[in-house]
């Protein structure tokens, strides 16, 4: 049937070229990276909605575009480390191995926030407390349901479902865990010594959640989860979270005044710039324990090196303020941390 | 018995039915033109239009090369086997041939990731050298046997003629084989244009602005949808379903046509 | 003077004897070394992922493939493949024991059962699903199959027959091993049911013809004649099939849930080779890791080839047996 044939030849070309057409056209009408300045990071996905809100910011000032991949801190950190990105982000610090692989890194605290334990318990309206061994046991598989009275003994008055708890945790390598386990590790000597902190450890329960946006996916769509990620995630994804019991006993909130609480726990950095915050001495009456800072992992030698410093610098200042921060409850830094990362920012060097 | 087998026959159908039922019609609805021309703005607080526009030119990019890479490469193996190789090596290269279709893509992945990636970054040029190794067993297995059909004695009255056997090959046995070449490379591109695994580890830290530079990561259709899956927002999964959907859209558009070059193809060789 | 032969397929001999043109000695080395390359691929794939292990293997050596235990935890890591193999044999037995019985069931019916007016819809359909990529599989998994196993089939399952432990308290979170072996048997389905037909198509007409004159009913013609015929290929079907659901990593590893346990109940969670390698893909956090996930993939790599290598040697062996080339019918 040569004409049939001919007809269909033509109409399936036709169509081919039509779709093709239309799926340059729109990708090419989309923003297409112009050749500006392009600072490409990679890593935490703690820190990556504030990040997101710095691009246009960023952009304006400098007139630099940013490129931020949250794809977690332990990726990141290999990232900046084969230098495949201008800058890595993590919020656990660098190991001693880590920072010789890296050849001539340093970490700059930049952010400071709190990990929120976040739930999804249907039927239940308050706000419910938590404390660490408890939090610790539930983690590590023994405490299995919702109305167990570990939990109901801090929660008096509120009626618990006997629903099954299930944990989400993290599938990849992520700062937000090892802040989780090294809270965890400092109220139970049971996680310490069995489970211990880090990036990932051994869960023993739980599904787990690629990235923060995974954790969070699995909260909320399994009644009866717990799980953790920066507490912007539970508000992005209107996830109830615990107040956790501090050490003075206070029931507090990954909210602006827990974390500053937190934050003033410690204020001297390391000499490798890292700061410690969970679980602050009874005196931070208001400390929030699961608080941390993060940190852009940065070469001390860039061919970019003028505009990183512009972004950083921009960063730790003006991307501190209100209008980016305040929403996604991040804390501007402390003015001792903000100078350690001024000096930091000002060593490196093309 | 036969029940037995019908009431088989009719659960596969049912299920496979649903499957394809579901993700046509959740593709369908989420579809829009913002999806190929709006870029992604992750953590968006406000409800900005955005779509996926980075992972189609991308795809696109990264496709596209591959093919280049692989085409070439399967022919001119193909065209060894069957115009030069003794018979001994014909098998040899065969099983080869076979082996390497037999390595799961996300191997193929991780070998990329060592060879190249390690130590020197991502890139799409490395994204579409592993696509191109998926593609590479398919495009030459095709080749070898539509250059098996085309008759001998064509290729014997050419070298009759005097004319050399490399012109013989080039100018009279690859044109009459340029269908069944055409079919396989699109079966080919139809196969590695939904690979997500070997992409994971060769170009995945990308930005949010359209890139048509392969000498960076770029974003690529399968990729996205692989990290909207993970995400808890519904707006997330819907562009999940929509750019997914047009992948499908794809694939089974070069699957299609690529029958269709075969049948025609066939009519041609018998003679019709 | 090359040898006069006609058929297909024949023989074709580099030159011996005549006199060699430049064009020719080019065209030969140029596609020669396209071989040799193709050849020297498959060796380098193996030699990289051995070099790439090698902190691993040599920390470790063959403990490492039946140690349960995956702790990323500095000070205190040690890994092993155990778990991981187990839940690729796991996922990928039970995917194929789902599969198969429906898969023979599509192929007969495409071929014997069916009124003719249904099988291009229905090969339409299942070519279709064979189209869609993995890790749309796996959003649908996520999305739609997930949620319905875990508020529907999971509780019935272990209400029902929970007394047997494969059947535990269902998953909360619809990701679990069982909704992985689902996907996977759809996933691996088409590839079962294609390759089946084209063996119950092959099947020689006279010999069916012939059962059906002596005054066979149709199933008893299918059972007598078509099976046995068909049956080593159908071996390499399976086994085909089986090496595709152990190497997919992207739809399981999105469905599977993640742990490091070997439990029976397929309600729970667990990772299998791929999926494991999968989740881990933007970096390992020390060396160790980094080839220890290397070292998973050899594995599979060594899985995948073997039963691959298997279907392949079937199939030779059932060709030689009925023989016909391949591709050719009686």
């Amino acid at each position: 049937m040569p004409k049939l044939g001919t007809s269909i030849r033509i109409t399936s070309a036709v169509a081919a070229a039509a779709l093709l057409a239309v799926v340059v056209a729109g990708a090419a009408n989309a923003r297409t990276a112009r050749h500006a300045t392009t600072i490409s990071g990679a890593g935490s996905t703690f820190v990556a909605p504030l990040v997101a809100q710095w691009v246009a910011g960023v952009g304006s000032a400098y007139g630099i575009e940013l490129q931020y991949s949250a794809v977690g801190s332990g990726a990141g950190v290999t990232a900046i480390t084969s230098r495949t990105v201008d800058f890595g982000a993590s919020d656990a610090p660098l190991t001693p191995d880590q920072f010789t692989a890296c050849n001539g890194c340093e970490q700059i605290p930049w952010v400071l926030g709190g990990t929120a334990i976040m739930y999804n318990l249907p039927g239940v309206k308050n706000l419910l407390h938590m404390d660490g061994p408890t939090l610790a046991k539930i983690f590590m598989g023994q405490i299995t349901k919702w109305d167990d009275p570990a939990i109901a003994a801090l929660n008096k008055g509120v009626s618990l479902p006997d629903t099954a708890i299930t944990i989400a945790h993290r599938s990849d390598n992520s700062g937000t865990t090892y802040n989780l386990t090294d809270y965890l590790s400092s109220v139970s000597p049971a996680w310490s010594s069995q489970l211990g902190r880090g990036v990932a450890v051994n869960w023993p329960v739980g599904v787990g959640g690629k990235g923060s946006s995974g954790v969070a996916g699995v909260v909320s769509s399994t009644p009866g989860a717990i799980g953790y990620a920066d507490v912007a995630y539970s508000l992005a994804n209107h996830l109830k979270y615990f107040s956790i019991k501090n050490r003075s006993g206070k029931f507090t909130t990954p909210g602006a005044r827990g974390i500053l609480s937190a934050a003033t726990s410690d204020q001297k950095p390391a000499a490798d710039n890292s700061l410690s915050i969970v679980n602050p001495p009874k005196k931070y009456a208001n400390a929030y324990p699961i608080a941390t800072f993060s940190y852009a992992i940065v070469p001390l030698q860039s061919s970019k090196a003028s505009d990183l410093k512009h972004f950083l610098f921009w960063a730790v200042t003006k991307g501190q303020t209100g209008p980016y921060t305040a929403k996604l409850r991040f804390v501007p830094l402390p003015k001792s941390v903000l100078v350690v990362a001024e000096k930091a920012i000002a060593k490196i060097h093309s | 018995m036969e029940g037995l087998a019908w009431l088989a026959a009719a659960i596969a159908i049912a299920i496979l039915g649903i499957v394809v039922w579901s993700v046509a019609r959740k593709g369908w609805s989420e579809l829009n033109l913002d999806l190929l021309t709006k870029s992604p703005i992750p953590f968006s607080l406000t409800n900005a239009p955005q779509g996926l526009a980075n992972a189609f030119a991308g795809t696109l990019v990264i496709v596209g090369l591959a093919t280049a890479m692989a085409l070439p490469v399967g022919i001119l193996v193909a065209v060894y086997l069957n115009e030069f190789a003794p018979p001994s090596i014909r098998t040899g290269v065969g099983l080869v041939l076979d082996v390497l279709a037999g390595v799961p893509a996300i191997v193929v992945g991780i070998f990329v990731f060592v060879l190249l990636v390690t130590g020197s970054g991502q890139s799409g040029i490395k994204g579409a050298f592993a696509l191109a190794i998926l593609m590479l067993p398919f495009v030459a297995r095709t080749t070898i046997e539509v250059l098996a059909l085309v008759p001998n004695a064509l290729r014997e009255a050419s070298l009759g003629l005097g004319i050399p056997q490399w012109r013989t090959t080039l100018s009279i046995v690859l044109p009459r084989a340029i269908g069944g070449i055409l079919t396989g490379t699109v079966l080919a591109v139809a196969r590695v244009a939904g690979e997500t695994a070997p992409l994971l580890f060769t170009s995945s830290l990308v930005g949010t602005q359209t890139s048509w530079n392969p000498t960076h990561a770029l974003q690529t259709i399968p990729v996205a949808i692989f990290e909207l899956s993970e995400s808890p927002d519904p707006k997330d999964h819907a562009r999940a379903w929509a750019a997914g959907f047009v992948l499908l859209i794809f694939i089974l558009f070069a699957s299609l046509t690529a029958r269709w070059l075969a049948t025609r193809n066939a009519r041609k060789i018998a003679g019709r | 003077m090359s040898a006069a032969d006609v058929s297909a397929g024949s023989t074709r001999r580099p030159f011996t004897g005549r006199r060699v043109r430049f064009g020719d000695l080019a065209l030969q080395l140029l596609a020669g070394a396209a071989a040799l390359g193709a050849t020297v691929l498959v060796g380098l794939i193996v030699w990289k992922l051995i070099d790439g292990s090698r902190l691993s293997l040599s920390k470790y050596g063959l403990g490492f493939v039946t140690r349960v235990a995956w702790n990323p935890v500095i000070g205190h890591e040690l890994y092993g493949a155990g778990s991981f193999i187990f839940g690729t044999v796991i996922t990928s037995f039970f995917a194929l024991l789902l599969a198969t019985p429906l898969a023979m069931g599509v192929a007969l019916f495409l071929t014997e059962l069916a009124p003719r007016v249904l099988r291009a819809p229905v090969t339409a359909l299942v070519e279709t699903l064979a189209a869609v990529p993995s890790v749309l599989i796996g959003l649908w998994g996520i999305l739609v199959l997930g949620p319905q196993l875990r508020t529907h089939v999971e509780p019935w399952l272990h209400s029902t027959l929970g007394f047997i432990p494969l059947f535990g308290p269902p998953s909360a979170a619809g990701a679990s091993i069982f909704t992985a072996i689902i996907v996977l048997s759809i996933m691996i389905l088409p590839i079962v049911s294609s390759i089946s037909r084209e063996l119950f198509l092959g099947v020689p007409a006279e010999l069916k013809e012939g059962a059906l004159a002596l005054g066979t009913t149709r199933w008893e013609m299918v059972r007598g004649v078509v099976f046995p015929y068909a049956r080593g290929g159908v071996a390499a079907a399976l086994i085909l099939g089986l090496g595709r659901a152990m190497g997919e990593a992207i739809a399981v590893t999105q469905v599977i849930g993640g742990g490091v346990f070997i439990h029976w109940s397929l309600f729970g969670g667990g990772d299998t080779l791929g999926s494991k390698i999968a989740a881990s893909y933007q970096g390992a956090s020390t060396n160790l890791q980094a080839s220890s996930l290397i070292y998973l993939g050899l594995i599979l790599l060594v899985l995948s080839l073997v039963a691959n290598i298997v279907a392949q040697w079937i199939v030779r062996k059932v060709a030689r047996k009925h023989g016909v080339t391949r591709g050719g019918h009686a």
